[in-house]
């Protein structure tokens, strides 16, 4: 129950400025058994100011496009096609070295495990220098000390820890060190990639407090992927739904748990045990995520949706506005619109207004 | 004060010895207490390298006495000649005055090598050549050794990659001692822009003063040029031979070991930071990679005697490698066994100065 | 990921161990026990012809082998996935075969016996010697060269020749026969070294009137000339007759140039395979034998024998190998058993050392800990669930591992510690080779030591491109 109530604050959301729009992305592995696509002509726009939460299961492709956005796909896999508007330029077209600016300085990242994600041998002070004197290289090594040092500080993390090392450092030190790294270049993205799943529920609980705090602070945009639809609740300002290297659904926090439009959310829900459900309510989804060398024509969802038509097999369906279309409300998506890609929806895939989103 | 190969010796245990006092005064606790434990853990471990060359060369069955005579000699020559190595005595007997007379310094009298003179005295003179010869070896070793590791890791699967494989593996295939004679008909015999052997012209030999027996310092002290240019002419072949039977196994684990610390989540997270790529494979993983590297340099303190005693005897140089194998053609059990034993000191005292150091660049260590 | 915890509880399984145990169900075993019949006929029994049939069946099953696994699907794949390695892979098995069959079959391919003299010494590669001819008394019977030497009665032989190498031959002859050890040397004929500054027509009359030599009082028994100086001579002695020419017919020289026995070097070259083989492969097999039993159990039942196993193991790591096996061998003597325990031993650790760390690991995962509660008992645990998982990287480290044992034999031999001299071997040939170095016959050395080079270049390189193959985390997307 308690998870679902609370409200995040979206005051500070500009829902006009897209800061990131994703148009048309596709990432292919090049694997053993043939061409894995892992993102699927994938498109969604990032507001200034929002927290978007990225939900799926693994394998999905939700981390897979955090690393997309940042275009560091590792060997042997690649963006095949696709847009990635930053600030009304194309990342697709910039070289490594302009990229290289942009990573760190504009869109930032932090990564699963705090443990591995620090440079052993490196002591934390050193790792925020580096950060801070690689993008602005002006700056000398005691102005970013003292930068750091007041920075560790506006997160909890004490002048001594600095000059420790990693290992030495609890696991939620290390976390909110990782996001000091993001904050010391005063990045305007952070992608949180299951930036909490190593932590223990307290630890994990004061991490969301700080970062919602520092959201505001700071006015950062947050990609948060993440398989815990709990903390998509308690920080997320919208959602998006990943299945199969495509979206499912994409809708603010409370549209979308009050009234899911796609089979897969609608079971992505019913499956999360709440304290008050009795257990035998839980939601079991049949089926495994599909193979993506050979995945299923036409709606990847058909070989588990319980829903599932004839023209599932056949025809993709697009992402799609299925909520209450408004008097001259022409444009399709937008902050407050909801979005889903299912053929139950069908009206919505036949009408004018449908057009591929 | 005069410097000798002893005093030169003597400096280096100084600074040993200081590094390992600075180690113990201002490291955290638990380093100090990691330092003082890998200390006294020395005596132990040469303790069982030096009773392992005990047991190879008493306790397996066959006898250093009869194996190495010529077939026919008389019984009474062969239980006079047992007795006098004290063969004929309880193992255990033995075995204790083995070690009495190790922890004396004492490694017996040779008999044939060169005829009644002590082991150690012979040792002591021979291993300002080996020291001579390794060194630079070493230094090429790690310079080319960790720049083609790095190189090849960065470029994963791509031709530089492919090619670098290829070179250390042909390095690490051919024999060593091979490699030396190839070296001296191409070069000494065919080119005769180098000397086939021997770590001096005898012409200079007496040129200079044999302070430290490290001909290259000892001719540098003396201002002798030319002897200088004469000794390095020399070493050029041997210490080629050497590096590159070093060097094969050298490139393929600073690879791999590259490969993986460049997989690690940090490498990821530095990238994502837009460190630039140069940066993040040689300083941040280079540096990582350096931590599994360091023990191979203990290990690879092995390889390099082995390859010593080949690359010794193939030029003749009078070191270390070459006392063992002339011990060996002549038959000269004490030498045998006292060089070898020398070697498991070396191999002892070398291993714990990595792990120290080891303790030093990876603060997850210390425990 | 959920992905791989998945995976952790599927007992993992290699398809190339598949191939190989699927191909030893059906073939290996029958293959193996008739082979082992065929040896103790060839060695036991000492049996006529079991030898031929040995070799046969032994190249036959090296084939076949090959086939089965070239045609294996899992290889085929392979080659898809790792285009560069899988040729790597691919050039030096290929090549090891051939070394291999070589190695059991030197008689058919060589064309001299690896100690037979077949020319004039120290001839270089593909160098043309002058014809010589065996002068020899009509009333003695012998017919070749090699009567000569086998006659008990042993003679001394002139030779006469211009030929500078050969008269530097004969003198190195000369010496060692006089000076030391005439029957381990394995030569028998005397040459009398005064007789080689004779003029041929002197050479001659001695042969032909005088049955006795006049400084040793031994009979001259036969004379190996130039066959152009000699020929037309010995025609007008009556009692003096011209056998034929020295050894066999060597028209085009030597490929690989003559030893300073006059033995041919590449003949010697493809006998000393199966040696140099064996010493290697039997070396690693023993330190696997003794190093995976022991890993194993340490790394499984931990606690004090671990402890011991591992200190001694670690200590007998950190030891330059080839250290260690001169001293074994020093004291254990000559002979191939020894050479093979000697180099063994440095070897165990390697196995042990690898085999108990991987037991560590899979001893803590889920299926091991699964079989546990399923009531397995522990050889039972051992052997079906962490021997299989090991062994992959055993054949690995086993290739690298041979290439290794070769090169520390060689080592071995090079220092005067490998097999008799007698014996056909790589490092035995290179290490007498090596002393003629400065003397311009550079043959000597080369082609054994390229012959070293190739093999364990060879087994390294498989082992190389099997562990970039075999490696499941390098590979990982």
């Amino acid at each position: 129950m308690s998870l679902f109530q609370i409200v995040p604050d979206r005051s500070q959301v500009n829902k006009q400025e897209i800061i990131l729009s994703i148009r048309d992305l596709s990432v292919e592995y090049q694997t053993r058994r043939g061409v894995l696509s892992a993102i699927d002509t994938l498109s969604l726009d990032l507001y200034k100011g929002e927290v978007l939460g990225l939900v799926g299961e693994s394998g999905s492709g939700k981390s897979t496009l955090g690393k997309a956005i940042m275009r560091m796909i590792p060997q042997p896999g690649r963006i095949t096609k696709g847009q990635l508007i930053f600030k009304n330029q194309d990342l697709m077209q910039y070289d490594e070295k302009q990229m290289r600016d942009v990573r760190g300085k504009q869109i930032s990242m932090i990564f699963q495990d705090p443990m591995t994600s620090l440079n052993p041998v490196q002591r934390i002070d050193n790792h925020i220098i580096e950060a801070i004197r690689v993008h602005e290289p002006s700056v000398t090594k005691d102005e970013a000390l003292s930068r750091s040092e007041s920075l560790m500080e506006r997160l909890g993390i004490g002048r001594r820890r600095l000059n420790e090392y990693p290992h030495q450092l609890s696991g939620g030190m290390r976390q909110r060190v990782m996001i000091g790294l993001a904050l010391a270049l005063k990045a305007n993205i952070i992608i949180a990639d299951e930036a909490t799943t190593s932590l223990d529920v307290i630890v994990e609980a004061q991490f969301l407090d700080l970062l919602r705090e520092l959201k505001d602070e700071f006015g950062l945009t947050i990609l948060l992927v993440t398989h815990n639809i709990g903390i998509v609740a308690e920080l997320a300002d919208r959602v998006a739904v990943m299945y199969a290297g495509r979206l499912a659904e994409v809708s603010s926090v409370d549209e979308l748990f009050h009234n899911p439009k796609h089979p897969y959310t609608q079971g992505l829900l019913r499956s999360v045990p709440n304290i008050a459900m009795d257990s035998q309510d839980l939601y079991r989804m049949d089926g495994t995520p599909p193979n993506l060398v050979m995945p299923p024509s036409g709606c990847r969802f058909h070989p588990r949706c319980p829903h599932v038509m004839d023209i599932c097999h056949q025809k993709q369906p697009w992402l799609v506005r299925v909520d209450e279309i408004g008097e001259g409300d022409e444009q399709v998506g937008g902050y407050d619109k909801h979005l889903a890609s299912c053929w139950l929806h069908q009206e919505y895939q036949g009408s004018t207004q449908a057009r591929r989103y | 004060m005069e410097l000798t190969f002893g005093t030169l010796c003597g400096g280096g245990l100084l600074i040993v010895g200081l590094f390992l006092l600075y180690a113990i005064m201002t490291g955290s606790r638990s380093l100090r207490n990691y330092v003082i434990t890998r200390l006294l853990l020395v005596l132990p471990m040469i303790w069982i390298l030096v009773t392992l060359v005990f047991v190879m060369m008493r306790v397996l069955p066959g006898d250093p006495i009869s194996t190495r005579l010529k077939p026919g000699t008389d019984q009474a020559t062969l239980d006079r000649l047992r007795e006098r190595a004290g063969l004929d005595r309880p193992i255990y007997e033995q075995y204790w005055d083995y070690l009495n007379d190790i922890a004396h310094g004492d490694l017996g009298v040779s008999n044939n090598v060169e005829q009644d003179r002590p082991v150690t005295q012979i040792i002591g003179r021979r291993l300002p050549a080996t020291i001579e010869l390794v060194m630079p070896a070493i230094t090429l070793m790690l310079i080319f050794g960790i720049a083609a590791g790095a190189l090849s890791a960065n470029k994963h699967k791509r031709t530089l990659d492919y090619s670098f494989r290829i070179t250390s593996v042909v390095a690490y295939a051919v024999p060593i001692f091979w490699l030396g004679l190839m070296l001296q008909i191409v070069f000494a015999r065919q080119l005769e822009f180098l000397p086939v052997a021997q770590r001096i012209n005898p012409r200079f030999a007496n040129d200079f003063t044999h302070r430290t027996n490290i001909y290259l310092i000892d001719t540098l002290l003396s201002g002798n040029g030319q002897a200088f240019g004469d000794v390095l002419k020399h070493l050029v072949l041997p210490t080629i031979t050497l590096t590159i039977a070093l060097i094969g196994v050298f490139i393929r684990l600073t690879r791999s070991n590259m490969i993986e610390v460049l997989q690690e989540d940090y490498v990821t997270a530095s990238r994502a930071r837009g460190v630039p790529e140069r940066k993040v494979v040689y300083f941040h993983a280079l540096r990582n990679s350096f931590i599994p590297i360091m023990t191979l340099i203990g290990l690879q303190v092995a390889v390099l005697l082995a390859g010593a005693v080949l690359t010794e005897t193939t030029f003749s140089w009078d070191g270390l490698g070459k006392l063992l194998r002339d011990g060996i053609a002549l038959r000269d059990y004490p030498v045998v066994q006292g060089t070898v034993v020398v070697f498991a000191i070396t191999v002892g005292v070398m291993s714990t100065l990595t792990d120290i150091l080891y303790a030093f660049i990876d603060p997850r260590i210390r425990f | 990921m959920a992905t791989t915890t998945v995976e952790m509880y599927v007992k993992p399984r290699t398809s190339i161990m598949g191939t190989i145990r699927k191909t030893w169900r059906t073939w290996g075993g029958v293959s193996l026990v008739i082979a082992i019949i065929l040896a103790i006929l060839h060695l036991g029994v000492k049996l006529d012809g079991a030898k031929g049939l040995l070799q046969i069946w032994l190249v036959f099953n090296v084939l076949f082998a090959t086939a089965l696994i070239l045609s294996s699907q899992t290889v085929r794949q392979a080659r898809r996935w790792h285009g560069a390695d899988w040729w790597l892979a691919m050039i030096s098995g290929l090549i090891l075969v051939l070394f291999i069959i070589i190695g059991i079959i030197p008689e058919y391919l060589a064309p001299y016996v690896y100690d037979v003299e077949a020319g004039p010494a120290r001839l270089g590669p593909r160098e043309v010697p002058a014809n010589y001819i065996l002068i020899t008394r009509v009333e003695l019977p012998y017919e070749n060269f090699a009567d000569i030497g086998y006659d008990i009665n042993t003679g001394e032989l002139i030779e006469r020749t211009s030929n500078a190498k050969s008269i530097a031959a004969i003198d190195e002859k000369a010496n060692r026969i006089v000076g030391q050890e005439r029957d381990t040397a394995g030569i028998k004929v005397e040459i009398n070294r005064d007789a080689t500054g004779l003029q041929p027509i002197e050479a001659l009359n001695i042969l032909s009137t005088s049955d006795v030599t006049a400084d040793r009082g031994r009979p001259l028994v036969a004379i190996v000339g130039e066959e152009s100086q000699f020929k037309d001579l010995v025609s007008e002695y009556p009692n003096l007759r011209i056998v034929g020419t020295v050894g066999p017919a060597y028209k085009g020289g030597f490929l690989f140039g003559t030893n300073l026995l006059g033995q041919d070097v590449f003949s010697r070259l493809l006998y000393g395979t199966q040696n140099t083989l064996m010493i290697g492969i039997s070396a690693a097999i023993c330190s696997c034998l003794l190093g995976i039993p022991l890993g194993l159990i340490s790394g499984y039942l931990g606690g004090i024998l671990d402890r011991v196993l591992s200190l001694v193991m670690d200590s007998l790591y950190a030891f330059p190998g080839l250290v260690l096996a001169i001293a074994i061998a020093a004291v254990l003597g000559p002979g191939i058993g020894n050479i093979i325990l000697a180099i063994a031993v440095i070897y165990v650790p390697t196995y042990f050392r690898l085999v108990r760390s991987q037991t560590l690991a899979i001893r803590e995962v889920a299926y091991v800990e699964a079989a546990k509660s399923l009531g397995a008992t522990n050889p039972i645990i051992l052997i079906r669930y962490i021997f299989p998982n090991v062994i992959a990287s055993v054949v690995v480290i086993f290739s690298i591992n041979v290439a290794d044992a070769i090169l520390t034999g060689a080592g071995l031999a090079f220092l005067g510690l490998g097999l008799p001299e007698t014996v056909p071997d790589w490092g035995v040939d290179l290490s007498k080779g090596s002393q003629f170095v400065l003397g311009g016959e550079w043959w000597l050395v080369t082609f054994p030591g390229l012959a070293i080079a190739l093999l364990t270049l060879c087994f390294s390189m498989l082992g190389e491109s099997l562990s970039e193959i075999l490696n499941p985390r390098l590979n990982r997307a």
